[in-house]
Parts: C-alpha cells; sequence; structure tokens
C-alpha cells in the first residue's frame, strides 16, 4: 500500500466514523454498518455524500449495496476515483 | 376524535360536517372546475423545474403552477408582503369562500377557524435569504423576504385577508400528512360548536431545499412519477394548495348552500419509528381508527386516495396496510400524485377535495403514467383512464416523515334520507 492510498483509507474510515459516532479502533475492515454498528438508511446516504464531497468524485446510489462495511467502501471510492 | 354515533353514518344529524366550499391552486388547475376536470382527464403537471436553479441535478423535473397569478384573490393584502406558500393559501381560502357563496360581512359576524398544513412553510424564502447572507452578508438580506418567513403566516394571513375576527389560526406542520391534521382539527372544532366554520387545507411552494433533500435520498424520479408501477423510479416534487369550508349541516341547510360531500371522521397517530421510514403496522392502525371514528365498515369504502408517493417503499408499506385492514379484496386504490407529484403539505388537502369531488360528481380518478402494476401490491390502481363510477364512501390517506399518519373518511350527502 502506498502511503497515498493509505492516507485514504485513514480518511475514509476518519469519515465513517465521524458519521457513525465510532471511535476509530471500534470499526473493523468486515464489520457491518448496520448489523452491526446500528447505522440506517440515512447514516448511509450521508456517508456516501460526504465521500462524494470528500474525494469530489460521483458515486451511483446502487453502489450503496457494496458500501455495507469499510471494505466495501473502501473499494467504491477507489474505483470512483480511478474513473475520474 | 368522537366515537361513531348510533345508526352509522348514513343518518344525518344537524351537527354532522359537510364540505361547502373548495379552492385549489395545483399543476393539472386551478379552482374547482379546472381541478376536477384535470382529475376526470388524468391530466400530468408535470414540467422542468423553473422555481430555482436545477443545474448539477441530473433531472429536475416537478409538478410546478405555472400560470399562479395571486391578483384575483389577494385583495386586502399586498402579495408581495406575502411568500409563495402563503399568497397559494390565501388565493385557496378566498377562493374556498366565494365557492361557498359566502358574503365578507357575513364571514366576519362568523367565529371561525382557519388552520393550514405545510411541510416547508416559506422555505423557499428562507432558501433565498441563505443565498443573500452567503453572497453579501446579512446586509444583503431583503427583509421583506425575511419577514414573509414564519410558517404561521399561511393561516394568520388568510384571516388578515378575509376580515376574520372572531378567529383562530393554526399552522400545522405535519409534514406531508399536515392537510388531513387540519380537516381533523377542523372537523372537531366545527362539529363540537367550538366555531362556526373552518377554512382548513394545505399549502406549499416548490423550494430548492426540499428537492435537494429528495433528490439526495434518491427518491425524485427522472421523468414522471409512476406510483404502484412494477417500474415506478420515486416521487417529484410539487406545489399548491387546496383549502376547504367545513360547517355544520344545520348551519349549511340553513343558508341553502350546496354540500360536495360529508366528512365522516379520521384518524391520526404518530409511531415515531423512523425519520422516512413509513411503518406498515401503524398506517394500518390509523386507517382503522379513521373507519372506526367514522362508524364506517371497511367493506363500505368504494374508494382509497393513497398517499402514493411513487417509491417502492411507500407502495409495498402502504398497500401491505391496506390488505392488513381491507383483507384480501381491498377498494380500488388511487394516486392523484400521479398526476400533481407531491404537494407536500398541500397534498393531503388535495386528496380529500379530490375524494369530495369523486364523490359530488360520481367519478373516480385514475392513477397516470401506469403501465404494469406490481405484482407484489394486489390492489387496482385505475390505471389512466377514469372510471364513470360514482363512490359513496372515500378514504384518504396521508402519511408523513417522522410516523406522522393522518387519514380522513368521505363519504355522500344524501338529503333525502331522515
Amino acid at each position: 500500500m502506498t502511503a497515498s492510498v493509505e492516507q485514504r483509507v485513514d480518511r475514509i474510515k476518519e469519515i465513517v466514523c465521524d458519521i457513525l459516532e465510532l471511535e476509530h479502533d471500534e470499526v473493523t475492515d468486515t464489520g457491518l454498518f448496520k448489523e452491526d454498528y446500528g447505522a440506517d438508511s440515512l447514516l448511509s446516504i450521508e456517508i456516501l455524500s460526504s465521500l462524494e464531497k470528500e474525494f469530489g468524485v460521483v458515486i451511483d446510489q446502487a453502489e450503496m449495496s457494496r458500501m455495507v462495511n469499510m471494505e466495501g467502501v473502501v473499494e467504491v471510492v477507489t474505483e470512483a476515483i480511478d474513473r475520474k | 376524535m368522537t366515537s361513531s354515533v348510533a345508526g352509522g353514518p348514513r343518518s344525518i344529524r344537524d351537527d354532522d360536517v359537510v364540505v361547502t366550499g373548495i379552492g385549489v391552486i395545483s399543476s393539472i388547475g386551478t379552482g374547482v372546475a379546472e381541478f376536477a376536470a384535470g382529475l376526470r382527464a388524468g391530466r400530468s403537471g408535470v414540467s422542468p423545474i423553473t422555481a430555482f436553479d436545477t443545474s448539477g441535478f441530473d433531472h429536475a423535473n416537478g409538478c410546478e403552477v405555472t400560470d399562479f397569478d395571486p391578483g384575483p384573490w389577494v385583495r386586502t393584502l399586498d402579495p408581495a408582503s406575502l411568500g409563495r406558500a402563503a399568497q397559494f393559501s390565501v388565493s385557496a381560502a378566498r377562493m374556498a369562500v366565494e365557492d361557498a357563496g359566502i358574503e365578507a360581512a357575513e364571514l366576519a359576524a362568523k367565529r371561525m377557524l382557519v388552520s393550514i398544513g405545510t411541510t416547508d412553510g416559506e422555505s423557499s424564502d428562507l432558501d433565498r435569504v441563505v443565498a443573500a447572507d452567503l453572497a453579501g452578508g446579512s446586509d444583503a438580506v431583503d427583509p421583506v423576504v425575511a419577514g414573509r418567513t414564519s410558517a404561521s403566516r399561511l393561516s394568520v394571513a388568510v384571516a388578515r385577508e378575509l376580515g376574520l375576527v372572531d378567529v383562530e389560526t393554526m399552522t400545522i406542520a405535519t409534514a406531508c400528512a399536515a392537510g388531513n391534521y387540519t380537516i381533523g382539527y377542523g372537523y372537531d372544532a366545527v362539529r363540537s360548536g367550538e366555531v362556526d366554520m373552518v377554512l382548513c387545507g394545505g399549502a406549499d411552494a416548490l423550494c430548492r431545499k426540499t428537492f435537494a433533500s429528495f433528490y439526495r435520498l434518491g427518491t425524485i424520479a427522472p421523468d414522471v412519477c409512476r406510483p404502484f408501477d412494477a417500474d415506478r423510479q420515486g416521487i417529484l416534487t410539487g406545489e399548491g394548495a387546496g383549502v376547504l369550508v367545513l360547517e355544520r349541516w344545520g348551519d349549511a341547510r340553513k343558508r341553502g348552500a350546496r354540500v360536495y360531500a360529508r366528512i365522516l371522521g379520521y384518524g391520526l397517530n404518530c409511531d415515531a419509528t423512523h425519520q422516512v421510514a413509513p411503518d406498515q403496522d401503524s398506517v394500518a392502525r390509523c386507517m382503522a381508527l379513521a373507519l372506526e371514528n367514522a362508524g364506517v365498515k371497511p367493506d363500505e369504502v368504494d374508494l382509497i386516495s393513497a398517499h402514493g408517493t411513487g417509491t417502492r417503499a411507500n407502495d409495498l408499506t402502504e398497500s401491505s396496510a391496506i390488505r392488513e385492514v381491507y383483507g384480501g379484496k381491498p377498494p380500488r386504490t388511487i394516486s392523484i400524485k400521479s398526476m400533481l407529484g407531491h404537494a407536500m403539505g398541500a397534498a393531503s388537502a388535495l386528496g380529500a377535495i379530490a375524494c369530495a369531488l369523486a364523490i359530488h360528481r360520481g367519478f373516480i380518478p385514475p392513477t397516470i403514467n401506469h403501465r404494469r402494476t406490481d405484482p407484489e401490491l394486489g390492489i387496482d390502481c385505475v390505471p389512466n383512464t377514469a372510471l364513470d363510477v360514482a363512490p359513496a364512501i372515500v378514504q384518504n390517506n396521508g402519511l408523513a416523515f417522522g410516523g406522522n399518519n393522518a387519514v380522513v373518511i368521505l363519504g355522500r350527502h344524501e338529503e333525502e334520507n331522515p
């Protein structure tokens, strides 16, 4: 992992933790936002729109089905940045 | 709420509540005649939004009132002193009073209630205030626009315009069910004898804030609103106002008023389960409450005017709740939002007016833009073409964010009965 990619993952995690109101070490790569952390659809949309703003990308709402945990979110954001 | 009276809803009493006047401003027609013609023809109110800058949105259709002129209706007040939503509420109220055939002096002598429901109040003015403040600081904010923004003005302005003196004014802000809330409130006030006459309904104007929020939620349809369709893609935001004149049958008879329909009862509840997702059990309970209050059995209802926003969540929840209350074969269930979009706080008032006109004129408005009914729903939504069928008892649903539900039951007024 290069430094910039690592920074990006850290920033994504910061945004997710901020919205889900969780500490950094509470959120794992595979922990599910909804089932494990009690997120609902509105918070998921907030995560999506915050990421769009932060990284200047457009994320299709259909991608929300993949953005269920940190791993999925990082994947979707990375693809969106690569498409830019 | 009162419990049902002995003998059921069809035995007429002097304190029964009747609708004797209607005022409508909508994207498919202004005034009773045009609105009724629009409903019968299945007119579509859709056009590209011009009320605000839509750049940045991939699609921005809405149901805007494109030909509105407050001039003929707002006579006492300066129209510029009112935001667009208050211009709507005042104009629809004036229209309703004239439709009811009441002179100004007669009206001023009555004990009145004015109750207007809304989702956004004057949010389009708030959009303007914020934009000006961001661009040029607070000095750049137009004090006239800032002075228009209070939602209470939607009902206060009606009283001022009509010169009402013995009046309670109440703006009810229970979002997209607000119109039905005001009808319920008005029904109690006039039936109990607390007031002589009620002007109730709802008003909302298109605003960027609400459009952007629904857009962000992924619920704005790219082209048109198709409730109950297997390929529905969401709502369209709309605007307008609907105001009803309610009075006791005894008073209406004495002054020889024309009666559109009777308000048989209503039900309200709030489950507060979720900010935006409707709750099926709670919606079903609200319908059952309304039917019980009206003294009506489910199999007596001929038509349901659904909340019918055009989202999958609403379609599934509302139709399941209807089947929960009505069993396997529910009455025809239409959505006038297919024509009008979602006029927010005005929506259920426009719905109640559509129900009253369906009863009075003997037709069932269609659900337009329809291609294929979602087989999961198990309802007949009267696709695309109105029916020449005269409903006697109609249920009007209003389901709002926060789990605020309000259901009104209307019935045919038959004077020849004992």
